[in-house]
């Protein structure tokens, strides 16, 4: 398993569209396990609802880990999809 | 506002937790779960969703329905084809997203695996689920669950959902709970015959049931026919919730924390409004001689609080002037809202809080850094003598709006003070900046221990106390507020924060500054709650500002 910590830059946060591309950048990464977690909550990041329900606003400090697949390829796109999140 | 009625415990989870896991659910379609559904409730037969129809034949008419997997699969093309559209594609392309997210078919197929009917699980899907966005503090980005309410209206409206209502029920209005409410008010056998008839207010008439309920969100109220209840008793939430001021536009009653582990299923109960709660605490406190504030968070707060007939406003929180956008807003800017305010309240204080923003308030364009504990971290005036920019255009921006209304003397609050040394700061600006235009009050939030055990020093430097008891308990208890887990700690009534809330009235008012030393008021929630009334005037505070009038 990998992980890193980044911070959601986007003024709005992390709201529905840019979630969706999140998950659907996910699933390009067949057979990992992508995580994301704040202070309070850990949820599986392909689910685009649990990733919603987080709540990420700007500002927010998330931990990100992957656990399969390429790992480390999924973990820098998910970090740098996070932080050029405009 | 007072009614009685018989007790309907209601649950979001209502599939397992079902109370009437026997009793006639409106359904005609084929309750066979989708092949392969997940079944979690193993202990439950989802071959036997123990419908009966007999009672309940105003259903029995009902437009044919189709299988959830085939209203999943309808909606699904739907979406899809409005995702590929023109209009508000990247919407529905979320939507689609959400849609797709297999959190959403497993918690509808698990429903329908333990009982319920398709419609009924449905209903208790889009609950559980809107349920996770519940804790988001961010207001933008909590209202996402109005995307996820769509999304299950779809499947709702696919699966002949919307048409399940009785004609007593509101079109739109889902089955879930208006079905139960019906049963319940069977149990008390008055009912039964007007439910045979279809004549709604017979059951009305008869006994409404009273709702209760360890918390209701706005989705779940959204499922209640209020004209077929009596009232609403939670144990969660609060009088200015979504929910209280749905339930009050329909001149439902509803009550607030309310233990409510002992109350049985038909018993008897009586509801108490906790607006009732509200306005008597105005009462109590104005024939104490106290003063009635409110808190606002906009211009439109402010109108409003006046309107009803506050003494002044408590708190004006600033932070909404400096959200939403990509730079600070200019003295100019700012000068013209608070010009606004002062001329609503005329001659009525006005009492402006500096921006109070770090930690977890997040402002993109002013560069927070990171913290690994933000509510210990660079927040309140913290923050703002480490931009001094912004405090002294806002400081600037206040006085100029005082010298554009005569005769108007705006109170300026600092926020998140723990130091002397802070509020001197503070007053240094300010001076530069007041040069000989305006005296104006200067007073501070009472919301750190440090603040409180110091609070003799600080009223020899104000004019004025409010205390925030949201913050005060958190940080008094060590308790985080959003944590359920410390949740009873997290007291303003407790014994600790009481203290705490008398040694800040006890240095205020021996302030050396007057004979009757400087006024001390309270704007955080404790002060709308009818249960703090007594002790928060016992305790001497000068002022109550209540979170709405």
């Amino acid at each position: 398993m990998v992980s890193a910590k980044t911070v959601i830059s986007a003024p709005t946060g992390l709201h529905a569209r840019p979630a969706g591309e999140l998950v659907a950048l996910i699933k390009s990464f067949e057979g990992s396990v992508v995580k994301i977690s704040t202070a309070a909550r850990s949820v599986n990041a392909a689910s685009m609802l649990s990733l919603l329900s987080l709540g990420l606003k700007a500002g927010t400090e998330v931990e990100i880990s992957v656990e399969g697949g390429r790992e480390q390829e999924a973990l820098d796109a998910v970090r740098s999809f996070l932080e050029t999140l405009a | 506002m007072k009614v009685s009625g018989p007790a309907y415990l209601w649950t979001p989870r209502s599939g397992p937790f079902d109370p009437h896991p026997g009793a006639p659910i409106p359904h005609s379609g084929s309750p066979i779960p989708h092949p392969g559904a997940p079944i979690p409730h193993s202990g439950l037969d989802p071959e036997s969703p123990g419908c009966s129809l007999e009672s309940l034949n105003c259903h029995s008419e009902r437009k044919r329905r189709i299988s959830f997997s085939d209203a999943f699969d309808a909606v699904h093309g739907e979406l899809s084809s409005l995702a590929n559209g023109t209009e508000s594609s990247d919407v529905y392309a979320a939507h689609l997203a959400m849609l797709e997210d297999p959190m959403l078919r497993e918690a509808v197929e698990a429903n329908i695996a333990s009982g319920m009917s398709d419609s009924e699980a449905v209903d208790a899907a889009c609950t559980g689920i809107c349920a996770m966005f519940s804790e988001i503090d961010d207001e933008y980005l909590r209202a996402r669950v109005d995307d996820v309410r769509d999304i299950f209206r779809r499947l709702k409206d696919a699966l002949g959902g919307a048409a399940d209502s009785c004609s007593q029920y509101p079109p739109g209005a889902s089955s879930i709970l208006a079905s139960r409410v019906i049963r319940s008010a069977e149990n008390l056998s008055a009912a039964a015959e007007g439910a045979h008839g279809g004549h709604s207010s017979h059951i009305c008439s008869a006994a409404k049931p009273v709702i209760v309920a360890e918390e209701l969100l706005p989705s779940d109220i959204a499922k209640i026919d209020l004209s077929s209840i009596a009232g609403i008793i939670c144990h969660r939430g609060s009088s200015t919730s979504h929910v209280s001021i749905i339930a009050h536009a329909h001149g439902i009653p509803i009550q607030f924390g309310t233990d409510i582990s002992g109350i049985a299923e038909g018993d008897i109960v009586t509801v108490e409004d906790s607006m009732v709660g509200v306005s008597s605490i105005a009462e109590q406190v104005r024939s104490a001689g106290r003063k009635v504030y409110v808190n606002a968070g906009s211009i439109e707060d402010i109108r409003a609080a006046i309107a009803a007939g506050a003494d002044g406003i408590g708190v004006f929180r600033t932070e909404f002037l400096f959200m939403d956008r990509d730079s600070m807003p200019s003295r100019e800017e700012q000068r013209s809202i608070y010009r606004q305010a002062l001329e609503i309240c005329a001659d009525k204080p006005l009492i402006i809080r500096l921006l109070d923003i770090g930690g977890d308030k997040a402002v993109p364009y002013l560069k927070m850094p990171r913290e690994d504990n933000p509510f210990l971290g660079l927040r309140g005036v913290r923050f703002g003598l480490a931009h001094p920019e912004l405090y002294e255009v806002q400081l600037g921006a206040i006085v100029d709006a005082a010298m554009d209304v005569p005769g108007s003397r705006p109170r300026i609050m600092i926020p998140m003070v723990s130091t002397v040394d802070e509020v001197r700061k503070v007053k240094e600006m300010f001076l530069v900046i007041l040069s000989e235009a305006k005296d104006l009050p200067l007073g501070i939030m009472i919301e750190t221990p440090a603040a409180v055990l110091d609070a003799e020093a600080l009223a020899a430097e104000c004019d004025f106390f409010s205390l925030g008891t949201n913050d005060l308990t958190q940080y008094i208890m060590a308790a985080d507020r959003g944590n359920s887990a410390v949740g009873d700690l997290y007291d303003p009534m407790s014994p600790a924060v009481r203290r705490a809330i008398e040694m800040t009235v006890s240095a205020a008012h021996s302030s050396p500054r007057r004979t009757s030393g400087i006024p001390v008021g309270i704007c955080g929630e404790l002060a709308s709650d009818p249960r703090a009334t007594a002790f928060l005037l016992a305790a001497g505070l000068d002022s109550l500002s209540l979170s709405r009038l």
